[in-house]
């Protein structure tokens, strides 16, 4: 039994160097994939932490984008709601108004003639001429109007008061104790046409 | 003892205290005759009417037209019920649609009969949109009548214990008070039930804040905007309704008083939101729409709704607040149109006023302990308005001194 009576013989030197490289080479690859994991974790805490901070940001933009959204469904239902009333006091003017007389020509005040025929409606946009506002000071607690919500608010309430038979001058003085507009022009011209 | 004359002041009175319910506080004459804005009362003493039945004569006393148009009409047809068609219900429901809203008209028999309509409308239309219990808001001092929906709307009133318990689903803010009103409209709120001037409670107008709080509110909460123009309406205030002259354009109207020129009629009149919420079974009215009454009011809108006799109303409205306004004793002028109330100095008793003023010749009414309330009718003149305020300055000089 040869080989186990003999001592064994000493390594060479070249195979023994070539191990300990092989040791040194072994250490460093696992000295890098340490390296690699640290920073393939590292990478990770850094990625989950952006990530969270990103959704926060998300979840913060979508709150304020919510909020936006309510405001805006507002906002558009009382332009919606305001609008309507626009339109309907427009048709009630072209009701009022009847075919043939957009030009204020009439001189017959009755709807009904003799005959039960219906007539044409007068013009309720002829000029009259302006009433005096009342020489009485406003009741202290009847505060004037203000604020963009109410801009819709003064066009329908000079449409209104046209469609009424309203004068401009009766508008405009309505306009201005009411919604302390100055400059009534704008609003009133839209409806009745630039003042001669 | 005449035929005008009647049976004289002190038997009626008598009469009066045995057998009717003492409801009212009357004053002491006993009128037989009106003509214009002119009353004669069982002697033959004339006065100058500045309070018109309370607006409702508003054409004043027998004016041709409408007597015309009850004569003729109930020597014709006086009732059939609601079960068959008439043509003055439709062509009057057509002139009421057309001349506001563009909805739907139910008629009843009164003012307080048209708001209960209007009530009934809000609670079914707030059903419909899956409100359980339907909330109804007033405005403080607003007045809607005394049946127990228009006076569960009627702060004022409601609180009579006596008269208890009220509808439930009604609450009310201070008038004017904007904020309060928005904080009252919410999820469950059916309708804001308001009047734009308040009319008993001394002719009280509402800001044009609290209109837009009011109509913005009702938009946010997909309520209805009500506006109760049983006094206000008809041309009272120099249009034929007084919303025209605000910013703000109501989902229902209510009127009465002045639409039948003295007979008894009311309405309350959609728009289209509302037009088609009741249906048959829902509501009704044995008289309500009678031919005869429908004529009275067409021939009412036929004279009222005409931009000449509007205007006439504005300047006269402004004529008689300057000399109003002028007066010793006259603190404050508020109202629009010929609905006006006058504030009175603090040491003057409104009640003594107009009692005095109603032994000088000139009806007008005492709503509040110091507010005179005046609502002439629409057709005086200028020699009517300077007699009223010469005789309300005499009266009230007679009564400082």
């Amino acid at each position: 039994m040869r080989g186990k009576d003999r001592p064994e013989p000493p390594k060479p030197l070249a195979t023994s160097t070539a191990e300990r490289l092989a040791a040194i080479v072994e250490a460093a690859e696992r000295a890098a994939v340490k390296v690699i994991d640290d920073a393939e974790e590292e990478a990770r805490d850094r990625l989950e932490q952006a990530e969270a901070e990103a959704e926060q940001l998300i979840a913060g933009r979508l709150a304020e984008l919510d909020e936006l959204t309510d405001s805006l469904i507002s906002q558009a239902s009382t332009v919606r709601a305001q609008s309507e009333q626009l339109i309907a006091s427009l048709e009630e003017a072209r009701r009022r108004l009847g075919p043939g007389r957009e030009h204020g020509l009439d001189s017959e005040p009755n709807r009904y003639d003799r005959q039960g025929q219906e007539a044409p409606r007068p013009s309720h946009l002829t000029a009259v001429d302006p009433v005096a506002e009342p020489a009485t000071p406003a009741p202290t607690e009847l505060r004037p109007a203000t604020g963009e919500a109410t801009a819709a608010g003064a066009r329908l309430l000079a449409t209104q008061m046209a469609v009424s038979g309203s004068s401009r001058e009766e508008i405009e003085a309505r306009l201005r104790n009411g919604f302390e507009i100055e400059d009534t022009a704008a609003i009133v011209d839209a409806i009745l046409g630039p003042e001669e | 003892m005449n035929a005008s004359a009647g049976i004289g002041l002190d038997e009626v009175r008598s009469l009066e205290e045995r057998y009717l319910m003492r409801t009212y506080k009357r004053g002491a004459v006993d009128f037989v005759r009106g003509e214009g804005p002119l009353l004669w009362d069982a002697d033959g003493k004339e006065y100058l009417d500045f309070l018109s039945g309370i607006s409702v004569c508003s054409l004043g006393h027998c004016h041709p037209a409408v007597v015309a148009a009850v004569t003729e009409q109930s020597a014709r047809l006086m009732h059939v019920s609601n079960l068959f068609y008439t043509e003055p219900m439709a062509r009057l429901a057509q002139r009421l649609s057309e001349s506001s809203l563009g909805g739907r008209v139910f008629f009843a028999n009164s003012g307080t009969e048209a708001n209960e309509c209007a009530i009934k409308v809000a609670r079914k239309h707030a059903h419909g949109r899956g409100i359980a219990a339907p909330e109804i808001v007033s405005f403080e001092s607003d007045f809607h009548g005394r049946s127990y929906g228009a006076l569960s709307a009627t702060p004022a009133l409601a609180r009579n214990e006596a008269l208890g318990p009220m509808l439930p689903g009604f609450r009310s803010v201070p008038r004017n008070d904007a904020e309060a009103l928005r904080a009252a409209v919410g999820p469950n709120t059916a309708a804001v039930l308001i009047e734009p001037i308040q009319g008993e409670a001394g002719v009280q107008p509402i800001s044009d804040e609290a209109l837009l709080a009011a109509r913005q509110a009702c938009d946010e909460a997909g309520a209805l905007l009500i506006f109760d123009e049983i006094q206000t309406g008809i041309g009272r205030t120099g249009s034929l309704w007084a919303y025209e002259q605000t910013p703000v354009r109501p989902d229902v109207i209510t009127s009465a008083k002045a639409l039948g020129g003295g007979f008894p009629i009311g309405a309350c009149v959609t728009g289209p939101e509302a037009a088609d919420v009741l249906e048959p079974g829902d509501h009704g009215s044995t008289f309500a729409a009678g031919p005869v009454a429908t004529s009275a009011a067409l021939a009412v809108l036929e004279i009222v709704d005409d931009p000449e006799l509007l205007r006439g109303v504005r300047e006269l409205g402004a004529e008689l607040s300057a000399g109003l306004t002028a007066l010793d004793g006259v603190a404050e002028v508020r109202g629009r149109g010929l609905m006006i109330g006058v504030g009175l100095a603090p040491e003057l008793d409104a009640a003594a006023v107009g009692a005095d003023l109603l032994q000088r010749g000139l009806v007008v009414n005492v709503p509040a302990p110091s507010t005179l309330r005046l609502l002439p009718p629409l057709v005086v003149d200028s020699s009517h308005v300077e007699r009223a305020v010469g005789l309300v300055g005499e009266s009230l000089l007679g009564l400082a001194t």
